[in-house]
């Protein structure tokens, strides 16, 4: 593990100095959305769709409304009448409705809402709602939405204005398929022709919850002059500005969104959720509105992708990649979200960071009659290496070669081209694949092959087990183009101010924000605050997701602070009497650079300039990253991204060979951030990323009966708890500087995702020789594919009743 | 909506107040209960609290040696009892595994049994300790062997209007016992327990076996017919493979999300045996039950 300038007690960056919003989360002060209450508030509640597919004929919301406590009901119908409100939105396709219009689309989509005077009268009035629905039939997964003659889940779809990589966007005519992403690359079936091995796998990777420990929630209130106040737990409030002001036919200005401290996003709070519902309810009765999901709706709100992904590789006989051909399918449910760059972004990767010739892939983002699939941590990619990484592992142990030398040979090296044509650029994943390897003690006798079973007790019982290790890497880029905004005030005393519209969400922007600052204008950390998003005073920013906040925020307070010291050093040049060029910032000092005790407290250079006490200096910056937009029909782009991120991960697991539950003994996991701007931060980062991707591995999923979720509450759903933490986990950072990264740094938010599921399915199959295809690695799933591959010997032992069907 | 909660100070008002109102539903730690409206079933208009009922909750030793457990002791307050640790560490062990820290301290050992789950833990325990339920109603006071309490799905031989009061657990013999919870995941209800006691004589062969099952059924499985092929038999693997396709033929596993009917019985036999295995081993080691030295705690 690389240490970087730990030590370095003067420096404020690439020090793991303790978060700033630490002890203030600790002890329970740090306020979130659900502690806002404003005077006169009233509580919101949503009736729902109890089906999946209907038109609906009549809504009677009479008893509703005049039930006690109630302010105001509104449906669907309600919406068209208002003048002036737009009542669709989306960041791809403006394909949602604020209420249902005509038709609901899933278990749970949003029918009515109801402001009332408490939670609980919104809540039974809303049960007052008659709905008349006429049943249609209904498409409840991909293989039903892509069938010729599908019922359509929307007829007309209008893409969203908001970014400029989905401007271009078109869904296919009269299918469930809303966007198509092509890439093609050499000539595949040529190849394929000429390969001494070909490959064909289906794997899959089913929907799971973010489940982020605040739910969704907003409140919105119109104060003086018109101003819409919304304030959410959402980490995109620039383009929650935006999707509002256009919904309500608002200049931006009258628009102001506000979060404070978030609790927990993983993608799930990115594009407008609530607040488009909240606003309308406070518009409408002119009152404070708050409206807050429980639980149940959280589940129902959005989740990760289910992915099918069908992957055919051509190998020579010496083992090198010849072709890959790659189809993805994504459940993207009943409405888009931003689906449709989660298949062109993951899309794009699907054949891996690998040297391959010839590259073929389709990735087919699909409507279906389930809840709205989005972004989550990975944006996608982790069911595409679930994919990649297991089929070249498949690849290497068919052909007798060792899996991590296999793909030692044949990963993308410094200048080759990635399958879009873009040449790689700073990519450290070979050492990040060597880094996992070596803590794994990868080649001591376990890889590859099943050793002998050890004999493990547990109570005092032997159990039969099998252990074995494997390995897997991923490749995400960052979202270019993207832009951020940053403001830098430094106060007369050396304290600072950052404006940004980066949500802090537990990820340690505030802190890392703060560091930046320090290191560039020579302040304490501590004594820089950062101000959180307020559209009314932080700039436009793209989004707080996506690995982009170190790179792109970073760059732009980097640049806003470096304006700021400028002022600070033309200001002490003039009294110092020396070149500007030559003076240095530390510890609340400008000084010489080769004379350090000539120089001036800061606020001795603000007393040269001001005659006030607390006075400001202020420095601005946008730092706006540019891409080439893929090619429609081949997917080819130059410069798709400015920056990749890679990472690897090696687990050694234990299965159980009596009930076939996999049990991760050592779990490794490495990410190239760039440099890392706090250590301990991004090694917090990749291993919270870590835990969550092995409880998706070996056990989550949300499971649906005729549209219908079933196990939607955490009474059913479990994420990974302290106790299903492996015994030994290790987050592993690895540095290659980026050249434009702030200080050298990248981003770590997901690359400890990427390739998690991949590595454990790697170790079972060195453990057992059996290849699991399907998540998450159920001990059902695990016991049949060891009965399967033998089935005579179990039966002969007359231990097998019937495997299911 | 809105309910009514009444909160009576006696078991005999609380079983009154239900026979005034036989909609209405008893509220012991609510975790089911609460559970049950988050999913859309409707609240009764009336809840009868169980809660400030005075000493329903205390546990003392019973005569001649066991246990009384009040029916509104928590499941933390009974795995933490010094009694229970001392007499039926096998019922300690047991709820220790069950949910989380928070819904243990909140959710009642009445409510876990009057619930009547399918996949509860404690059952299993308490199946193979021979409990006995003491419920009081309309009629008057019984007692119900737990092994013919559980019915059916969410279904006891509890008659309307019964409240249980209290659980009583019998002295047992010197023997080991233990309780394995298979999940999938460490917070997750069980996908099968297995619940064993093994008493041993001095030779180290068996003298009794008790053996229970949750969550491969529609009710908790106690295991019948045993001690026929166990007695007077020293706790081999064999023979413990053997006691556990015997269990396995008794159980009427549900699919769930937790694993398919197929999948349920398999670990059913995997568990059962384990289990077996592992409660002989602790016999061997030094027993505990009435009669016998209790261990340090
Ligand atoms: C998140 C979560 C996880 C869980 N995980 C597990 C697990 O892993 N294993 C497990 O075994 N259980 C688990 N449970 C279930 C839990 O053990 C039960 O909900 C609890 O034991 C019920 O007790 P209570 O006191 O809260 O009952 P309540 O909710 O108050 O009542 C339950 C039912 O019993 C009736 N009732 C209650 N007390 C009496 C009485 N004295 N006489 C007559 N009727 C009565 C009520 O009318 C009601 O019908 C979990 C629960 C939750 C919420």
């Amino acid at each position: 593990m690389t240490r970087t300038g730990e030590g370095r007690d003067a420096r404020a960056v690439g020090r793991s100095v303790p978060r700033v919003d630490g002890a203030e989360k600790v002890t329970g002060r740090a306020a979130y959305v659900t502690d806002c209450v404003v005077p006169g508030m009233l509580h919101a509640a949503l009736l729902r769709s109890p089906l999946p597919h209907a038109r609906i004929r009549r809504i009677d919301a009479g008893r509703a409304a005049t039930h006690p406590g109630v302010s105001a009901v509104v449906t669907g119908a309600d919406l068209v009448q208002m003048p002036g409100l737009d009542p669709y939105f989306g960041p791809a396709f403006q394909d949602q409705a604020i209420l249902a219009i005509d038709k609901v689309r899933f278990v749970g989509d949003p029918v009515a809402a109801v402001a009332a005077a408490t939670r609980e009268a919104a809540r039974e009035a809303a049960q007052l709602i008659e709905v008349e629905y006429e049943e249609l039939s209904a498409v409840l997964d991909v293989q039903a939405a892509l069938r010729a003659g599908a019922p359509l889940v929307h007829e007309r779809l209008r893409p969203s204005q908001a970014f400029a990589d989905l401007m271009g966007i078109e869904a296919e005519r009269q299918t469930n398929v809303c966007y198509h992403f092509k890439l093609r690359r050499g000539d595949v079936e040529r190849a394929f022709a000429e390969a001494a091995h070909v490959f064909e796998d289906t794997y899959t990777s089913p929907a799971a919850q973010h489940a982020p420990l605040e739910p969704h929630v907003t409140v919105a209130w119109v104060t003086e002059g018109g101003l819409l106040h919304v304030t959410s737990s959402t980490q995109s409030p620039s383009y929650v500005r935006l999707s509002l002001a256009r919904i309500f036919g608002l200049p931006l200005s009258k628009v102001r969104v506000t979060v404070p401290y978030l609790g927990g996003g993983y993608g799930a709070k990115t594009y407008d959720k609530l607040e488009p519902v909240t606003a309308l309810l406070a518009l409408r009765t002119r009152r404070p509105v708050k409206l807050q999901l429980t639980r149940e709706e959280e589940f129902v709100t959005i989740h990760k992708h289910a992915v099918t992904t069908r992957i055919r590789t051509g190998v020579a006989a010496d083992g090198r990649l010849l072709a890959r051909e790659v189809a993805v399918y994504w459940d993207s449910g009943a409405y888009a979200d931003i689906a449709p760059r989660v298949v062109h972004k993951s899309g794009y990767t699907a054949a891996g960071p690998y040297a391959i010739p010839n590259v073929k892939i389709d990735s087919y983002c699909v409507y279906t009659n389930r809840p709205p699939a989005g972004a989550f941590r990975g944006f996608g990619v982790p069911q595409v290496v679930w994919a990649y990484e297991s089929q070249t592992d498949a690849i290497a142990t068919r052909l007798g070669l060792d899996p991590v030398a296999y793909r030692r040979a044949h990963l993308l090296r410094e200048g080759d081209l990635f399958a879009t044509g873009t040449p790689m650029r700073s990519l450290a994943v070979i050492e990040c694949l060597d880094a996992v390897a070596r803590e794994i003690e990868w080649g001591s006798g376990l890889a590859g092959s099943s050793p002998p079973a050890p004999e493990v007790r547990e109570a005092g019982v032997p159990r039969r087990v099998l252990r074995g290790k494997g390995v897997a890497v991923g490749i995400k880029a960052a979202l270019a183009p993207s832009i951020s905004g940053a403001t830098v005030m430094l106060n007369a005393d050396g304290s600072a101010s950052v404006l940004s519209s980066t949500v802090e969400m537990g990820q340690g922007s505030d802190t890392l924000l703060a560091q930046i600052v320090a290191e560039a204008l020579g302040v304490r950390v501590p004594d820089v605050q950062v101000v959180h998003p307020d559209t009314a005073v932080t700039p436009y920013d793209t989004i707080t997701a996506a690995t982009r906040s170190t790179f792109h925020m970073g760059n732009a307070v980097l640049q806003a602070a470096a304006r700021v010291r400028e002022q600070l050093f033309a200001i002490a040049s003039d009294r110092l009497e020396v070149d500007p060029d030559l003076l240095r910032a530390r510890d609340g000092r400008v000084f010489v650079a080769e004379a350090e005790d000539r120089g001036l407290t800061i606020p001795e250079v603000f007393g040269a300039a001001f005659q006030a006490a607390g006075t400001t200096l202020v420095g601005e910056a946008v730092y706006q990253t540019s891409a080439i937009p893929t090619d429609h029909e081949t997917g080819q782009s130059e410069r798709v991204t400015v920056m990749w991120f890679v990472g690897a991960s090696a687990a050694e697991v234990e299965v159980d060979l009596e009930t076939g539950q996999v049990r991760v003994l050592r779990f490794a996991t490495a990410a190239d951030v760039g440099r890392p701007i706090n250590p301990h931060h991004c090694r917090q980062q990749i291993l919270g990323s870590a835990v969550t991707s092995i409880g998706q591995t070996l056990f989550e999923c949300l499971h649906f009966e005729g549209g219908q979720l079933t196990n939607g509450s955490f009474l059913d759903y479990m994420i990974a708890g302290y106790r299903d933490v492996p015994p030994i986990i290790t987050p592993i950072i690895v540095e290659r500087a980026h050249p434009e990264g702030p200080y050298g740094a990248k981003g770590v938010g997901e690359t400890g995702a990427l390739s998690v599921a991949a590595a454990i399915g790697n170790a079972v199959h060195a453990a057992l020789g059996v290849r699991l295809r399907d998540l998450p690695l159920t001990p059902e799933r695990v016991l049949q594919a060891m009965r399967e591959r033998e089935p005579a010997r179990a039966a002969r032992r007359g231990q097998v009743e019937r495997g299911p069907g | 909506m809105g309910f009514d909660l009444l909160e009576p100070r006696t078991v005999a008002e609380a079983v009154e107040l239900h026979a005034r109102d036989g909609n209405a539903v008893f509220l012991a730690g609510g975790t089911a209960l609460l559970i049950l409206q988050r999913q859309g079933l409707p609240l009764p208009r009336r809840l009868i609290s169980l809660r400030g009922i005075p000493g329903l909750d205390e546990i003392t030793a019973g005569p001649g040696g066991g246990l009384r457990i009040g029916a509104l002791a928590t499941l933390r307050q009974v795995e933490r009892h010094p009694l229970v640790v001392r007499r039926v560490p096998l019922l300690a062990e047991a709820l220790r595994q069950v949910a989380n820290v928070r819904v243990r301290h909140t959710a009642t050992l009445g409510g876990n049994l009057a619930h009547g789950d399918y996949r509860l833990d404690p059952p299993a325990p308490l199946l193979v300790l021979g409990a006995q339920v003491r419920a009081v109603g309309i009629g008057g006071e019984r007692e119900i062997a737990l092994a013919a309490f559980f019915r059916g799905l969410f279904e006891t031989a509890l008659q309307p209007g019964e409240v249980v009061t209290e659980l009583a657990i019998p002295p047992t013999p010197p023997s080991g016992g233990t309780y394995l919870k298979y999940a999938l995941s460490s917070n997750d209800w069980p996908c099968v327990g297995a619940a064993a006691l093994v008493a041993l004589d001095d030779h180290g062969r068996c003298r009794e076996v008790r053996l229970a099952l949750t969550a491969v059924a529609a009710a908790p499985v106690l295991v019948r017919g045993l001690d026929e092929l166990a007695r007077g038999e020293p706790v081999s693997d064999r023979l413990a493979a053997r006691l556990a396709d015997i269990a396995a033929a008794q159980v009427e596993p549900v699919g769930d999300q937790r694993g398919s009917e197929w999948y349920k019985r398999e670990m059913a036999r995997v568990f059962a045996r384990r289990a077996l295995l592992a409660a002989a081993r602790r016999a061997e080691a030094g027993p505990v039950g009435d009669g016998t030295k209790e261990p340090v705690a």
